[in-house]
């Protein structure tokens, strides 16, 4: 995706009005899961799915952020500063949309096939 | 009456009720004389009173004294064939019970002697019925050439007028009486009992009501009974006319208080509507621009309305040619499916997508005391019609779909073109016929609701994006400017990418075609709930349990059209359902 046709979801909480910037979101989670190994992330993407499916914001954030938790490797602190800008209570709908742009994003970086080979 | 030589050229008015009347009246020249539109533009050039003043007469007294009474006996033979219970429905009726009984024969051994028996007697009967059906319609080809004869003789004598006086009328009206038409029932020319039986009188009160000769015509009344109530009343709806002569105008008993808006008397109309065509002539010709059909047994009149009287004109007598090959042939094509197909054969030769644009269907079912019954009128969207301009998106469109399940009875499909033109959307259909697949009722997904979903996904979005581009009215800038091409690249373009990556993708990742079917009814299930995290869920489990690489243009894909699409991400959950679980 070219980086001036950017995805935005725009939701309105009280007064404010918020846009949360998608396709930003997706591409900082597939930078930050790239060199992870493939059976770590198929059950990452596993439970983050079952916590989205519940709508459960508590558990998507707790095993997003122990995924994340690494302060030694740089390649987080893109998906850090993009949850530091967006993460609050969401509601529901936007809440949906944020976790499974990170959901696709880090399924985007599968790369079973080449693993196999080496 | 003097006029505009350069306007003697006869084209309708953008007015669809008057335009009606002057296809009306190309009709019914076209009937009594034979002359076609082009035949009938020439001779209005060369001498229009002559025309309107004395062929147009002579063929409306003919029509309604001797075509119409030709037309009711070919009429009553018509519903015997087609009508309620009639010989058709009969017919049926026994095929459908030989085919009955032929499928029992084989299941039941011990009663197969009854049954053959049976076989034989339904089968005798089916004969008799074809055969008595043969016989009407040679009948009705009978009186179809008597008519021609009298026809014939008519004009002969009609080109041979040099006065018209009363011997002349005489001679060409022969047993002369009007029959009362449906549409007009207190119109005086049928009403009274002196002008009804009398060729000249009629001739007289039609002539000056065309020529619009008040006096002359009050004076007329008069003359043939000054006792009468016409004669005492004076003229009403000759010079402002109502729905005495035409049941889609106003009442003036039914609305009184009409008469305080004034309306608008016959010059003014003309004035009004710059027609070179006595305005009178076309409210007279109304009903002659309709054709009748018989659909499920009721008699429903149409009227295809565009404002390019050639088009009109052609559309209108392909769709009639269409109906008269349909009912030799017994085939029940639905009237929606007759009169697009005439529109479209027109548009293939044509390609005018203005007249499309602005184009009309005028439906009723019947007129009842003077009221009419079931009016309709469709029109055809803009952006509807940009599609349907396209020959390759409209032949796909072009499509029987079956949406009813195997054991349904009554009709399964529907014209997917027909519901396009209405201006339905086409996700509920598609919804219910890919049920039909994973239930077993057919074995193979109808190609064309993968570009349906794309032009239903297109539409919608185009009107999302014009909406939040403005406030809402309805011929706003967009409504000239948007640039409706540009949708159709944007649904074919998409069309490649999706059917790849739906068809080839989704079996490469689940190559089992049972947990396929399991995961189509699935996800269907959560379409029909409309839940967008269920359809998400299971569609991301089930790719990421796979064994097989993902490709990364697969996910955008779904992160695309389906995480980040608001309101219409089920036409592209639904389009990735169908190619997972198709055949292909």
């Amino acid at each position: 995706m070219s980086e001036n046709k950017k995805a935005f979801w725009i939701f309105k909480f009280g007064k404010w009005e918020e846009k949360l910037d998608l396709s930003g979101l997706k591409e900082a989670a597939k930078e930050s899961f790239e060199n992870e190994s493939d059976s770590y992330k198929q059950k990452l993407v596993y439970d983050l799915l079952e916590a989205t499916k519940n709508k459960d914001q508590n558990r998507f954030f707790y095993l997003l952020l122990k995924a994340i938790n690494k302060p030694k490797e740089a390649k987080f602190k893109e998906l850090w500063e993009k949850l530091n800008q967006n993460y609050d209570i969401l509601p529901q709908e936007a809440f949906v949309n944020f976790a499974y742009s990170i959901i696709i994003g880090i399924m985007s970086t599968y790369n079973k096939g080449q693993q196999e080979n080496k | 009456m003097p006029r505009n030589s350069n306007k003697s050229n006869l084209e309708l008015t953008g007015n669809w009720f008057i335009d009606a009347g002057i296809l009306g009246f190309v009709n019914l020249m076209e009937e009594v004389y034979g002359w076609d539109l082009n035949t009938l533009q020439k001779k209005i050039k060369e001498d229009e009173e002559l025309i309107y003043y004395e062929y147009f007469p002579f063929a409306y007294l003919f029509y309604h004294s001797k075509i119409r009474t030709f037309y009711n006996e070919i009429q009553t033979l018509r519903k015997e064939i087609f009508g309620q219970e009639g010989i058709n429905q009969k017919i049926a009726k026994i095929k459908n019970e030989i085919n009955k009984l032929n499928s029992s024969i084989s299941s039941s051994v011990n009663e197969k002697e009854k049954i053959e028996k049976k076989l034989k007697k339904a089968e005798e009967k089916l004969k008799l019925l074809e055969e008595k059906r043969e016989n009407k319609f040679r009948e009705i080809e009978n009186i179809r050439e008597q008519l021609n004869k009298i026809k014939i003789k008519f004009v002969k004598q009609a080109y041979q007028v040099k006065t018209i006086d009363e011997k002349t009328l005489n001679s060409l009206f022969p047993d002369f009486e009007l029959k009362l038409p449906a549409i007009a029932r207190n119109f005086y020319l049928f009403n009274s009992k002196e002008v009804r039986k009398n060729p000249t009188l009629a001739y007289k009160y039609l002539l000056f009501l065309c020529q619009k000769k008040y006096k002359e015509l009050s004076e007329l009344i008069r003359k043939i009974n000054p006792k009468s109530k016409k004669a005492k009343g004076g003229l009403t709806y000759e010079i402002c006319p109502d729905s005495t002569i035409n049941p889609f105008l106003h009442s003036p008993i039914e609305f009184p208080n009409i008469s305080y808006t004034k309306p608008l008397k016959i010059a003014q109309i003309e004035e009004i509507l710059d027609s070179t065509l006595p305005i009178y002539i076309s409210l007279l010709c109304f009903e002659q621009a309709f054709d009748f059909y018989y659909e499920k047994d009721i008699r429903r009149n149409i009227f295809f309305y565009t404002n390019n009287l050639q088009f009109c004109y052609k559309v209108n007598k392909r769709m009639r040619i269409k109906k008269e090959i349909a009912m030799r042939k017994s085939d029940r094509h639905s009237l929606f499916h007759l009169t697009f197909s005439a529109i479209l054969d027109e548009l293939i030769e044509h390609k005018c997508s203005f007249s499309l644009e602005n184009m009309y269907i005028v439906e009723y079912e019947g007129i009842e005391n003077q009221k009419l019954a079931n009016v309709e009128y469709i029109g055809i969207p803009k952006l509807q019609a940009s599609v349907l301009l396209d020959d390759y998106l409209r032949e796909i469109l072009n499509t029987s779909l079956q949406i009813k399940e195997k054991n349904f009875k009554g009709n399964k499909n529907i014209w997917l073109l027909e519901e396009f033109i209405k201006g339905k959307p086409l996700y509920p259909l598609a919804i219910q016929h890919i049920k039909l697949k994973l239930t077993g009722d057919i074995q193979q997904i109808n190609y064309s609701i993968f570009y349906a979903l794309l032009i239903d996904a297109a539409i919608l979005e185009f009107k999302e994006r014009q909406k939040q581009k403005e406030t809402f009215s309805l011929f706003s800038k967009s409504f000239f400017q948007a640039n409706y091409r540009e949708i159709l690249k944007k649904v074919k373009i998409e069309f490649r990418k999706l059917y790849y990556h739906s068809i080839s993708e989704t079996k490469r990742l689940i190559p089992d075609d049972d947990t396929r079917k399991r995961l189509g009814y699935l996800l269907l299930d959560s379409l029909y709930g409309n839940d967008k995290v269920r359809f998400l869920n299971i569609l991301l489990k089930a790719v990421n349990s796979s064994k097989e690489n993902i490709n990364p243009e697969f996910l955008d894909l779904i992160f695309e059209k389906i995480v980040k699409n608001g309101k219409i991400w089920q036409r592209y959950a639904l389009f990735l359902v169908a190619g997972m679980i198709s055949d292909k």
